[in-house]
């Protein structure tokens, strides 16, 4: 059971190691010998190393060499001892569940318990208007701690959170200052404090602040989804001017025949034929036309109404840019760290 | 300076509200007197002009015609009659207007025919037939007549009934016209035992053509 585990370690090792290459020649044999599998060898040699003088990468991979080593010889208790040097120089180490064997998951997983550090600060990148929106702010802790979160850079350090927390905690900072104005423009820190009695560590995450326009919205022209209707619309043809013309001419010639006198014999149509015959023609004429536009009452209604709504959008359009013209729009941008937490 | 102001102020928005026409007219008539033996007929030309306002409309006209005897009448000479109408119109309501003005007929040579003069009032409907075309129908009574060789009439004695249209062309600028006019006068002499009857009836028909501004 126990050379499964080791050949899986093994396999892994080079991968858990990273990019970075390791300086100290001593520690290059520590771990050629625990490649070997010659892990009293690699014991004495890793030992060996953390007496000279090492960078921090190679004094974390010396530890993580010995965390491995003693997780190989089943001795738990001196893995996770080695295992927490390694999170307390490294707080952001992690190891590939993938690839990396549960004896040895265990062992560091144990050993985040008990050290207390603030792991996976994160700063989410994201635009708002000022006062309509917030920063994502999330990290880990690994022990209940008081954990204060502050952000620096500006004229007075900026509070966002001081609570008892354990575990991933999630924040959201408006990027206001004390007065409600929005932050000025400029790099910030986003600092979290862990304190528990004597014990404190804190983590940072650099950010960029910028400041920006809100755009405006410009005035409709029409409503979507509406247009407007023709305010005249044509009649269908009708014998109304026709047969008007022949009423009014009718008149004429009847009203001719009783108001004339009897004495003086019968009435002239002769006049009253041409002009009542001029204006049938005319009727006629007007008749087989294509009518002339009339109002439409509705359309007129219905576009007056459209022309209304439009009037009162923009009205309310251009009291919202005068609102928005005085708006800020932020930008914050997480910024590479340049170191980790102590 | 004042008054150059205000009209250079005022103008153009009176202009916008007012219309006018003048033209030409060729008439033609039917004219009876006393009874069916007098009966003339004749025709002659004529100009009119009118001018709108508003609700306020002005129409003018002069027609000379020649009458002469048509045959079987027992008249021998034919006359010319000049005929002044004045016609001032104010809008009501709907199609109708009230009308009122004068009527002069000089007729030449004197007492052929009654020459005559009265005051009119009336009523007209009138009714768009169409873009550029209009038709009216009028009605009214003469009062206060007088003729040149005597008589009255009684108060609804003198009657005139009227038909006329309008036909605009050339985008409005010019106007086709056509009038019809018809009067009958119940006109007496005498009183007593030696009144008698002699009425006046003529039909006037008028048309013309006329510039529109």
């Amino acid at each position: 059971m126990r050379h499964p585990v080791l050949l899986v370690t093994l396999l892994l090792v080079p991968a858990v190691l990273g990019a970075q290459t390791v300086q100290n020649a001593t520690l290059r044999r520590a771990q050629t010998a625990y490649d070997n599998l010659d892990y009293r060898g690699a014991l004495t040699l890793a030992n060996t190393a953390q007496r000279e003088r090492l960078n921090g990468f190679d004094r974390a991979r010396a530890y993580e060499l010995l965390a491995l080593t003693y997780s190989a010889m089943d001795s738990i208790l001196k893995a996770v001892a080695a295992f927490k040097e390694v999170i307390l120089l490294e707080p952001e180490r992690e190891l590939d569940p993938n690839r990396t064997s549960p004896k040895v998951l265990s062992a560091f997983s144990v050993a985040l318990t008990q050290v207390l550090v603030v792991r996976q600060l994160k700063v989410d990148s994201t635009d708002f208007v000022g006062g309509q929106g917030d920063v994502a702010i999330r990290y880990v802790v690994t022990q209940p701690a008081r954990v204060v979160t502050r952000i620096t850079g500006g004229a007075a350090p900026i509070k966002v959170d001081s609570s008892v927390a354990n575990g991933q905690v999630n924040l959201r900072w408006p990027a206001r200052l004390a007065n409600g104005d929005p932050v000025p423009a400029g790099n910030y820190t986003v600092v979290v404090e862990a304190t528990i009695g004597q014990n404190n560590f804190s983590a940072s995450q650099p950010i960029r602040v910028t400041q920006g326009a809100v755009d405006t919205l410009p005035h409709l022209l029409s409503l979507p989804g509406y247009e407007y209707l023709p305010e005249t619309e044509i009649p269908p043809k009708s014998w109304k001017p026709m047969g008007l013309a022949l009423v009014y001419s009718g008149i004429a010639i009847a009203g001719t025949s009783a108001l004339s006198s009897g004495d003086l014999g019968s009435a002239s149509f002769r006049e009253a034929g041409v002009i009542g015959g001029g204006l049938m023609a005319a009727g006629f004429v007007v008749m087989l036309r294509k009518p002339a536009p009339q109002p439409a009452r509705g359309n007129i209604l219905y576009n007056r109404l459209l022309r209304e709504q439009l009037t009162r959008r923009n009205a309310e359009i251009a009291q919202d840019n005068i609102r928005r013209r005085q708006q800020v729009a932020l930008r914050v941008v997480p910024m590479p760290r340049t170191g980790g937490g102590r | 300076m004042k008054t150059v102001i205000a009209l250079v102020v005022f103008a153009p928005s009176m202009l916008a509200a007012q219309h006018g026409s003048v033209g030409l007219q060729v008439a033609f008539g039917d004219y009876r007197e006393v009874s069916s033996d007098l009966h003339y007929r004749g025709s002659g030309g004529g100009v009119a002009g009118s001018f709108t306002y508003k609700k306020l409309g002005i129409e003018a006209s002069v027609a000379g015609i020649t009458y002469d005897p048509v045959a079987g009448s027992s008249a021998t000479v034919s006359f010319k009659a000049t005929q002044l109408d004045v016609r001032v119109r104010y809008y009501i309501a709907g199609p109708v207007s009230a009308e009122v003005g004068f009527v002069n007929r000089k007729v030449k040579p004197e007492f052929e025919a009654q020459s005559m003069g009265a005051v009119r009032a009336g009523a007209r409907m009138s009714y768009p037939l169409g873009p550029g075309v209009n038709m009216g129908l009028r009605a009214g009574m003469l009062f206060g007549s007088k003729f040149s060789g005597g008589g009255t009439v009684s108060g609804v004695g003198a009657l005139e009934l009227g038909l006329n249209m309008a036909v605009d062309a050339m985008k409005g600028r010019l106007r086709l016209t056509g009038d019809y006019d018809f009067q009958r006068i119940a006109r007496t002499t005498g009183s007593g035992p030696g009144k008698a009857d002699v009425p006046i009836q003529q039909a006037l028909g008028r048309v013309g053509l006329a510039v529109a501004f």
